[in-house]
């Protein structure tokens, strides 16, 4: 029985080539969407999972009150990860940790690696697994480093033998290798490329040693049966105990938020990447629920052909039940040819959607979950979009359908008309979304920034940079390619220092207000376009700004009416405000940013910016300001950024909620469109009579078309009634994520109806012309 | 004395268009006999397809009796009905009503699957069917490279394939032309001959003839 429906249903299938094609690619293109959004989800969400320890880990974070405001902070003082450790009985493992960029050379060999001073237990909390070496032995000397495997063999081509040779860093200092660990996945929240003991970066830094100083990635190891709420709590204490303040609340982040669920609030977890992957488990569903409204929608719409079927199987013997079994056992094998076209397509475009994401997802068809995932797809799809088609179809009475009546096609009809309405309803609401979306990050982009991101180079400042600063300058100028060169203690895109503890001339809670500090030379200004409001600049000669301090708008508002020049700003030392700066952006690029306190001070500086002259082609420009780097700080290579890259980077998570509603709207319209197409030439089919008729009686090509397309395009107006307040709804939601935000405009409807129309007017009108110029001598005269 | 097979009493048909109740058959009484061969007459619209279809099961009669070989049908469930028409009927239809997708060989067996007949038996069943019929050197085609007198061959193939008692047919050769009419209308009468019961609808005379008993219907009556 199952073999005589599957030879029917392949019958079936040839006989019908374009139908089975348009059903076959539009379930496809569903299916190798959702595949994509459910690796990407699948990827997201085993964050971190490759730790053992999933219900012990946690990284300890702070809440800290400015302005009646919480903020969250991942730093922590040194000395805590010890205290918890010996004080709190529920922590068995704490490790106070200091990322870094440490710049390995081995020969000619000179890389970059971000990794982490760390204690002993960091070790142990991650079960990092030794290929050499051992964790107890790692870090007995402190002048040792552990790294992974594929810094290893970055290093020295190989990751074996090379425990106990001598690494040079940052081109002064030796470190003994003592272990290699196996790589790290891509899928980790804190990653690192080595270890090295805390004691050889806290050596010389009293501050590693205070509780005043918030400096550190805290992470701690909890016993399996520890309370969490006691350990939190008396985590929150001893913190508050030690530094006195209030105002600090510390918290025990999980490994398994890690990654997911940490955006906070005023001191809530606000959720996070979680966010995203449900939107888009949702919309993955929702592309293959269009997908499945197109395949019930061909199979209904084909149903006269099958009426004769249906009742000669019933005057044979066949109950209604053994019908259902045959249609949807065809839909099954339809889903399953579509799921094998899905296979082939994500093949072939998984290395793009992986270059969209910018991540490294593998199909991986050997997971055995991946086939069951497939698999439980493609019969989830199949029954789900064979089942109406089966109690429809089953459903004709064989009298009527022998006979040659024509089957009354009532709620076929409307559940067919809804279906299309459906689809482009989630179309519409796809296609303002994807507008949208595109001007809130354009909005931001276009956001005026208080400086100039464009022709602005920034490089790390690494070891002579600063001694060299004058010759560099000079050199750099002398090239012609450079205009400037400003020095800064932080990146311009991101926050930086900051604190709470200062006084000013009329401030008011002064210690309730977090206040970013910038160690700059005099030429930052000039070279990153900070437009100066009144008073004046640095002076190139710093001894003449040692009480002088530059600071921006609203800083000058909190000093009260009248200008802030002359008033008095009071740190560790009395600094007169000299000038005041244009508010400029900074951290989050949706919200303000705090007030700026400048200082004329650039010997901790970290990072060296150049404004470029535009006239000169960007390769010369980089080749002149490498051979000066070369000439004076030769032993490390040359790494620079462009300001304006690294501000789109910031942007990376908006854009791609850009990119993919780009492709799901796409997607969406095109497989409606297959939908629309089909159910055209249908209609086209079963009125080829009437028009052969209308024809012969005088009516002109023109007038079918408008006759056949009249229907389809009012289900598409009733759509876009549905999908515009849907589509509002939904984005007035999701821009109520940012502070710095577009206004919904009404055009933006009008053009999504229109294109919904112009897509919908395209599809049909190709079937309803080519009924309209049939001979209606080849119709008529078949009846 | 021979088993009666069909047995209708006061058996009226009637349906409801728009406000109008229509009767399409009214009070028809007939007891059909094992081995009759009856031949049912009358112009379109007095109701020749209607009761084949009451007969067979297909559609109901809204009032009176009918009984099948004892079985009161007119008080059975659907189920048990079909269960009885799949057991002791076929049908062969005016347009054949092969099933385009499936083979000569396919379109045979489709009955014995309803009837959940093993393989092995179903292969010999229509193995013997094919030769008795001789088209076995056709089993592969489908019904389209197949002339009309070869399709209705293939649909009375199909109707007896099932070992049914009675064979309803209606308009059997009102698609064919008279070789292929007298050809279809020799077989009834040899499969009636070997003891199948047959009722025929026709519009022809001649067709008629090969009945054992002509029942003529006028505005859904028997006259």
């Amino acid at each position: 029985m199952i073999l005589n429906y599957i030879k029917i249903a392949f019958r079936t299938l040839r006989k019908n080539k374009g139908y089975s094609f348009l059903n076959i690619f539009g379930l496809a293109i569903g299916i190798t969407c959702a595949s994509l959004i459910f690796l990407w989800v699948e990827d997201e969400l085993s964050f971190d999972s490759n730790f053992p320890k999933q219900d012990q880990v946690y990284f300890v974070s702070t809440h800290q009150e400015y302005e009646g405001e919480w903020r969250t902070f991942g730093s922590t003082p040194g000395p805590l990860a010890e205290a918890m450790k010996a004080e709190i009985p529920g922590v068995v493992r704490a490790s106070k940790t200091r990322g870094l960029d440490l710049l390995f050379s081995v020969g000619d060999n000179v890389v970059n690696r971000f990794g982490r001073y760390v204690d002993n237990d960091f070790l142990d909390i991650f079960s990092l697994t030794f290929i050499e070496g051992n964790s107890a032995e790692a870090f007995k000397n402190p002048e040792s480093i552990v790294i992974t495997q594929a810094t290893a063999e970055q290093l020295y081509g190989e990751h074996e033998k090379v425990v106990g040779k001598i690494l040079k860093v940052n081109s002064t200092d030796n470190y003994l290798i003592s272990g290699v660990i196996e790589n790290l996945p891509n899928n980790v929240s804190y990653p690192f490329a080595w270890l090295a003991p805390f004691e050889r970066y806290g050596r010389d830094k009293e501050f590693t040693r205070e509780y005043g100083s918030f400096f550190a990635d805290t992470f701690a190891e909890l016993s399996p049966d520890a309370d969490f709420e006691a350990v939190d709590a008396q985590v929150r204490n001893l913190l508050q105990e030690q530094t006195g303040d209030a105002d600090s609340k510390a918290f025990l982040h999980s490994i398994k938020d890690w990654h997911l669920r940490a955006d906070f609030e005023n001191g809530e977890q606000v959720g996070g990447r979680i966010d995203s992957v449900k939107l888009f488990t949702v919309i993955a569903l929702i592309i293959l629920l269009i997908a499945c409204i197109n395949f019930m929608n061909l199979s209904t719409a084909r149903s006269e052909k099958r009426a004769n079927e249906v009742g000669v199987r019933k005057a044979m013997g066949s109950g209604r039940a053994r019908l259902m079994i045959q249609f949807i056992s065809e839909a099954l094998i339809l889903a399953f040819i579509a799921t094998l076209v899905s296979v082939i397509l994500l093949l072939v475009l998984l290395p793009q959607f992986n270059l969209l994401i910018e991540k490294d997802l593998v199909l991986g068809l050997s997971k055995p979950s991946h086939i069951l995932f497939l698999l439980g797809i493609a019969i989830i799809c199949g029954v789900f979009a064979g089942l109406y088609p089966a109690f429809y179809l089953s459903s004709f009475k064989p009298v009527e359908v022998l006979k040659g009546l024509k089957v009354t096609q009532g709620s076929a009809t409307f559940i067919r008309k809804g279906l299309v309405v459906g689809q482009f309803t989630i179309s519409i609401v796809f296609i303002v979304s994807t507008i949208l979306v595109y001007q809130q990050i354009q909005h931001v982009k276009n956001r005026d920034l208080g400086y100039s991101k464009d022709q602005l180079i920034s490089m790390k400042v690494t070891g002579a940079m600063i001694e060299k600063f004058s010759v560099i300058k000079q050199d750099l100028k002398n090239t012609g390619a450079i205009s400037n060169v400003g020095l800064s203690n932080s990146n311009i895109l991101n926050g930086g220092n900051n604190g709470s503890n200062l006084t000013w001339t009329g401030g008011v809670d002064t210690e309730d207000i977090l206040i970013s500090f910038r160690l700059v030379n005099a030429e930052f200004f000039e070279t990153t376009g900070m437009e100066l409001k009144e008073g004046h600049g640095f002076s190139e000669n710093r001894a003449k700004d040692s009480a002088s301090v530059l600071i921006t708008e609203s800083f000058a508002k909190l000093m009260g009416k009248g200008s802030a020049i002359g008033k008095k700003v009071t740190l560790d030392d009395t600094y007169t405000v000299v000038g005041v700066v244009k508010d400029f952006l900074y951290g989050d690029m949706y919200g303000a940013s705090d007030p700026v306190l400048f200082l004329n001070y650039h010997d901790e500086a970290s990072f060296m910016y150049l404004k470029t002259n535009s006239e000169i082609p960007t390769n010369d420009m980089l080749a002149k300001v490498e051979a000066v780097m070369k000439t004076h700080n030769p032993a490390f290579p040359f790494e620079y950024s462009f300001l304006d890259e690294t501000f789109n980077a910031k942007f990376k998570s908006e854009q791609l909620v850009e990119k993919l509603s780009q492709l799901f709207a796409l997607l969406a319209i095109l497989i409606s469109c297959l939908g629309l197409f089909g159910l055209a030439a249908y209609t086209a089919e079963q009125r080829s009579k009437e028009i052969g008729v209308r024809k012969v009686l005088g009516a002109s090509v023109s007038g079918i078309v408008k006759l056949l397309s009249k229907d389809f395009l009012k289900l598409v107006g009733i759509s876009i009634v549905i999908a515009i307040p849907m589509a509002w709804y939904a984005m007035e939601n999701w821009l109520q994520n940012y502070a710095y935000r577009i206004e919904i405009n009404g055009w933006i409807f009008v053009i999504a109806g229109v294109v919904a129309i112009i897509i919908a007017m395209v599809t049909v009108s190709f079937q309803a012309i080519r009924a309209a110029i049939a001979n209606p001598v080849d119709s008529l005269k078949t009846e | 004395m021979k088993t009666i097979l069909v047995s209708l009493n006061e058996a009226t048909r009637t349906v409801n268009s728009g406000r109008h109740k229509i009767t399409l058959l009214d009070n028809i009484n007939l007891n059909v006999e094992e081995g009759e061969f009856i031949s049912l007459m009358g112009p379109s619209g007095s109701g020749k397809s209607t009761l084949l279809n009451c007969i067979g099961m297909l559609d109901n009669f809204t009032d009176g009796g009918y009984t099948f070989l004892g079985q009161p049908v007119h008080r059975m469930k659907e189920k048990n009905r079909s269960k009885l028409y799949k057991e002791y009927i076929g049908f062969v239809f005016q347009a054949y009503h092969l099933i385009d997708e499936l083979t000569v060989y396919e379109n045979i067996e489709t009955p014995l699957l309803y009837k959940n007949v093993k393989s092995s038996e179903r292969k010999a069943m229509v193995a013997d069917m094919l030769d008795r019929f001789n088209i076995v050197g056709k089993k592969d085609l489908f019904p389209i490279q197949l002339s009309g007198g070869q399709q209705q061959l293939v649909g009375i193939a199909r109707a007896l394939i099932g070992q049914p008692k009675l064979i309803l047919a209606d308009e059997p050769t009102g698609n064919l032309n008279s070789k292929q009419s007298e050809e279809i209308m020799e077989l009834f009468a040899q499969l009636n001959k070997e003891g199948v019961t047959i009722i025929q609808a026709t519009h022809s005379e001649s067709n008629a003839a090969y009945g054992s008993r002509i029942i003529n219907l006028l505005d859904g009556k028997i006259v």
